[in-house]
């Protein structure tokens, strides 16, 4: 064999070899080159770029956490718990995680029948659209069961976790929703309002009421958790935590009991609203707006349904009647309107004006509620017996002018300032409002129904409360508010001529009660207590809600029911204004529920 | 089989150890065991310390070693003389892959003989280089056009019949393992610079014809990047991996990329980013070194061979091992495009480190049988 060598010369063998160790030589230097781009490029890599890959691979193995801040809970004056934070098993998403998005989806289909299949579009729509490493909540509670059951199949599910959240829930249900409010999901506008590092991992905002007037103080602020995961998005350590800063707890001047019994009054009366202020302090005591509806169903998002069973419900439970029903104030502003115009020394409180049961003004005639008319009638009379000709005299003498600026400092035509958001002003009429608003001239035939709270006067039954909080406490500008610990400027005091004059009407709203002629007398038989108040009934003239069914129409047309008053007569404790919509006149309706609830108020406060 | 004494040898010293008996090149041995530790420091750490893998890993250490010595034995004398053989061999079974081969395994086709699974191409590894080798060994080098025109027919053949398995990355491998020959050989300098200089040239041309979707295809190889969360993804996370090593590493098992999963097949192709990554710039020059002084023992070994068979065999094989590195390394660290091709001796894996032990063996042999051979 290798016969070649054999006949290789030596020459061949040698320039054979030289060959072969230069190509040798080549290749070598080949290696070294090329090793030495290998190192160029590590040396790139980790020398040059180090800080970078460093900085990424931290990030890859580190995951933050947000820890979202536990919302401040709410109370009622008497430390009894509105809002709460219950925990409930709830499953988390991370998107980057998620293997197969169709899959997840069916999972949950299967494994949360409860969680229809309208939220669940919605929320892997949401799930989609969110940033692959962010981490959303679902917006569902998982029973036990189902809990246990996600514990089971969760392997298969990675990028979903069992977690534990805190739930808002409310206790009362819908009693009081209207001043407490509620949270709700986060929506677009508010997202463009907030500091969005304040909610990262919050998904729920108040709404109304209370939990939005106190957004800030409810919520607190996030902590941040740091944590190692793996590709999968597992946790496998704790590193680094910050914890929350916890929302602060609240209390409200609201007594939940008295508020459950004020609601509960409307049992035959489907709208209307109460509100109790204690006249000291403006602390409201209760806040009522019916119809009424169950803020828990908002927590996790309502569904369509019951959402649109709410919202077409005719008796309008959204509307915040508190403050933003805006009712013509009928007789009730009677007392406000004579004591402006006894300190202004416009009219004698003896002066009688006799009432025909009518009065005639420029050829048209202006009917008193009592067809056969009151007589000789002096101011006290007036009020207590609700002489409307007596006002209508009067009011020419005062002009609207002066009506409006008596009662202006009582709050009617300015917000109260109570701590509910998204407040009404109602009206109140003068000639320079008219000018502005409808570039009118002011009619003095507008005055005379004016002085008996119709024609353009309208006023929130918040207004109403304070004004009559005002009265009771000799002047003093109370300023209503929910919130126990509110910073509150002090109040200030309606410049008194005469406390006579004041001692007069509030002696005639007394008699209202107590008075042999009384509009309200057979309400005011049997307390334990003397009180004042003043009935109104308010003429509903056109019909605002056009969508109202056609049977309730005539109900409709019923006139408004008010009634305001305050107690105990010596010392004041409590006053109210109660307006029942359609509930005819204001004697019958809303005067015996204005007295039950201060009664019910009086008999368990010391 | 016969063992010759070398009578007078200036590599070999007089006294002859356990070495000499064994047919063993001590230094280049030396840096294969050096390797092959620092491998299973790697494969235990990549793995998150399993036992079990490093277990195993030892096992087929233990093995492949067993072959190197085995392979040692054989005379190259035995082994010029079983080469068509082999070669033709080696062919009918990729040719056999083709037609039953098994799917199975997405690109890696292998071939089911009985209870063992064969991998044609990891044969022809070895069996292309000396073939080509075998067919120079009958000529004074540099051989003449037609011979290298022959060869450059064996390469095309075998690369061809690989690159419709599909496995274009094997395929260029493996032709450049014959291509070494012919370089060794001695083709001349005009046509290694005309076939590169041609190869760029046509390139745009090619590039002209290709279809978009094709054109895409090409792009998304050479720029993974472009594609973060598919084929891009594992090279980034590699990079990750070597450049937060930074100088002096995160020390062993300190890799959070290869533990926390987000480095993949950290034991196998991307096992060089855990050393990056745990051992730093210094570990890559330490590996880099051992990898230079085998190659530069085999080359030694190569100058030292008596006929061209063996020389040309030992210097395109270091040559070969060279380029698994290279492109092993130019990969994991983003030079090169991704091709599934693990880091020799240092991965976990068995098929691919048993051809590379018999390779050395083969080496060892020559080395060691020379003297032999020319008597």
């Amino acid at each position: 064999m290798h016969e070649h060598l054999e006949f290789n010369s030596d020459a061949e063998a040698f320039s054979e070899k030289r060959l072969f160790r230069n190509r040798l030589i080549f290749a070598m230097f080949f290696v070294l080159a090329l090793f030495s781009v290998l190192i160029g490029r590590m040396a790139y890599l980790q020398w040059f770029d180090f800080e970078r890959y460093h900085l990424m691979a931290e990030d890859n193995r580190i995951s933050v956490e947000t820890i979202p801040p536990t919302r401040g809970k709410i109370y009622d004056r008497n430390h009894i718990l509105l809002a709460d934070n219950q925990p409930v098993f709830t499953l988390k998403f991370t998107r980057e995680k998620i293997e197969d998005m169709d899959l997840v989806q069916k999972k949950i289909a299967e494994l949360l029948p409860d969680f229809t299949e309208e939220r669940r579009d919605k929320f892997f729509e949401k799930l989609k659209k969110t940033s692959r490493s962010k981490t959303i909540l679902l917006p569902y509670s998982l029973t036990e069961k189902e809990a246990a059951q996600f514990a089971v199949q969760s392997y298969d599910l990675p990028g979903v976790v069992l977690t534990a959240r805190l739930k808002r829930t409310y206790p009362f249900g819908a009693t009081g929703v209207h001043a407490i409010g509620y949270v709700g999901r986060i929506n677009m506008k508010e997202l463009t309002n907030l500091n969005e590092s304040d909610y990262r991992g919050t998904d729920v905002i108040g709404k109304l009421g209370i939990e939005r007037y106190y957004e800030d103080k409810l919520h607190g602020k996030p902590g941040i958790q740091q944590v190692e995961t793996n590709a999968r998005g597992r946790v496998l350590r704790k590193l680094e935590t910050t914890p929350s800063i916890p929302g602060e707890d609240i209390q409200l001047t609201l007594d939940i009991k008295l508020q459950q019994y004020a609601e509960s009054l409307f049992k035959n009366h489907k709208r209307g609203s109460i509100v109790a202020i204690d006249p000291k302090n403006g602390e409201v005591l209760a806040y009522v707006s019916v119809p009424t509806f169950d803020p828990n169903l908002f927590v996790d998002g309502i569904d369509q349904a019951s959402y649109r069973a709410l919202l077409k419900n005719p008796n309008k439970p959204f509307i915040n009647r508190g403050i933003n029903g805006k009712y013509p104030p009928g007789s009730t502003i009677k007392p406000f309107v004579a004591l402006g115009a006894i300190e202004r020394n416009i009219i004698s409180p003896n002066k009688k004006i006799y009432d025909p049961g009518y009065f005639e003004y420029m050829g048209h005639r202006y009917r008193d509620w009592k067809r056969t008319g009151h007589g000789l009638m002096d101011m006290e009379d007036a009020i207590t017996q609700s002489c409307d000709t007596y006002f209508y005299e009067l009011s020419l003498d005062m002009g609207i002018d002066t009506i409006h600026d008596s009662m202006a400092p009582f709050g009617f035509g300015s917000l109260t300032g109570i701590d509910i958001p998204g407040e009404s002003k109602g009206i109140l009429p003068s000639q320079k409002w008219k000018r502005e608003t409808k570039d009118l001239p002011w009619y003095r035939g507008e005055t005379i129904i004016s002085s008996i709270g119709q024609g353009y006067n309208l006023a929130t039954p918040v207004q109403l409360a304070k004004a009559t909080a005002i009265l009771a406490n000799g002047g003093k500008i109370i300023q209503p508010h929910l919130l126990r610990s509110a910073e509150l400027e002090p109040p200030k005091q309606i410049e008194i001529k005469d406390i006579k004059n004041w001692e007069r009407v509030i002696k005639a709203m007394r008699n209202v009660m107590h008075g042999a002629r009384g509009t309200a007398r057979r309400h005011g038989v049997g307390l334990p207590f003397k009180m004042a108040g003043k009935t109104g009934t308010a003429q509903v003239f056109s019909l605002n809600e056009s969508d109202y069914e056609a049977e309730n129409i005539d109900k409709s047309l019923h006139d408004h029911s008010l009634f305001i008053g305050f107690a105990p007569l010596n010392d004041p404790k409590i006053a109210v204004a109660v307006i029942v919509e359609n509930g005819g006149s204001g004697s019958r309706t809303a005067a015996p529920m204005g007295v039950d609830v201060i009664k019910k108020y009086l008999e368990h406060t010391p | 089989m016969k063992i010759t004494i070398p009578q007078s040898d200036n590599v070999y010293r007089k006294n002859k150890g356990l070495l000499d008996i064994l047919h063993i090149d001590g230094w280049l041995l030396l840096g294969i065991l050096m390797l092959l530790a620092g491998s299973t420091l790697l494969v235990y750490s990549a793995s998150g310390g399993d036992i079990n893998v490093t277990y195993r890993h030892l096992i087929r250490i233990g093995f492949a070693l067993t072959l190197l010595l085995v392979f040692a034995q054989i005379p190259p004398n035995i082994l010029y003389l079983f080469t068509p053989w082999l070669f033709i061999l080696g062919i009918l079974m990729l040719i056999a892959v083709i037609l039953f081969g098994d799917i199975g395994k997405g690109a890696q086709r292998w071939l089911n003989l009985g209870p063992i699974r064969f991998q044609p191409s990891e044969l022809m590894k070895l069996v292309l280089p000396m073939m080509v080798a075998w067919l120079f060994a009958h000529s004074t080098l540099p051989p003449s056009y037609r011979r290298l025109l022959v060869g450059a027919g064996l390469i095309a053949l075998t690369a061809g019949l690989i690159v419709v398995q599909p496995d274009l990355g094997t395929s260029l491998l493996i032709a450049m393992s014959g291509l070494f020959v012919l370089f060794f050989a001695g083709l001349p300098w005009k046509i290694i610079f005309g076939a590169i200089a041609t190869t760029l040239v046509s390139l745009p041309i090619v590039w002209h014809f290709m279809h978009a979707y094709q054109k895409q295809r090409v792009l998304t190889f050479l720029n993974p990047e472009s594609d973060p969360l598919g084929s891009g993804y594992h090279i980034i996370q590699s990079k990750i991996a070597i450049g937060s090593g930074g100088i002096e590493g995160k020390g062993f098992m300190g890799s959070t990329q290869a533990h926390l999963d987000f480095l993949p097949e950290s034991t196998t192709d991307f096992i060089f980013s855990v050393l990056s990554e745990e051992f730093g710039l210094i570990g890559v020059i330490i590996l880099l070194s051992m990898y230079v002084f085998v190659i530069a023992r085999g080359l030694y070994i190569a100058s030292q061979a008596q006929d061209n068979f063996t020389r040309l065999i030992a210097s395109s094989l270091m040559m070969t091992l060279f380029v698994y590195v290279f492109v092993n390394i130019g990969m994991v660290s983003g030079l090169l495009p991704v091709v599934g091709l693990p880091l020799p001796l240092m991965s976990y894996g068995g098929s691919a480190l048993v051809t590379l032990m018999i390779s050395f063996g083969i080496l060892m042999s020559i080395h060691t049988h020379k003297k032999m051979l020319s008597n």
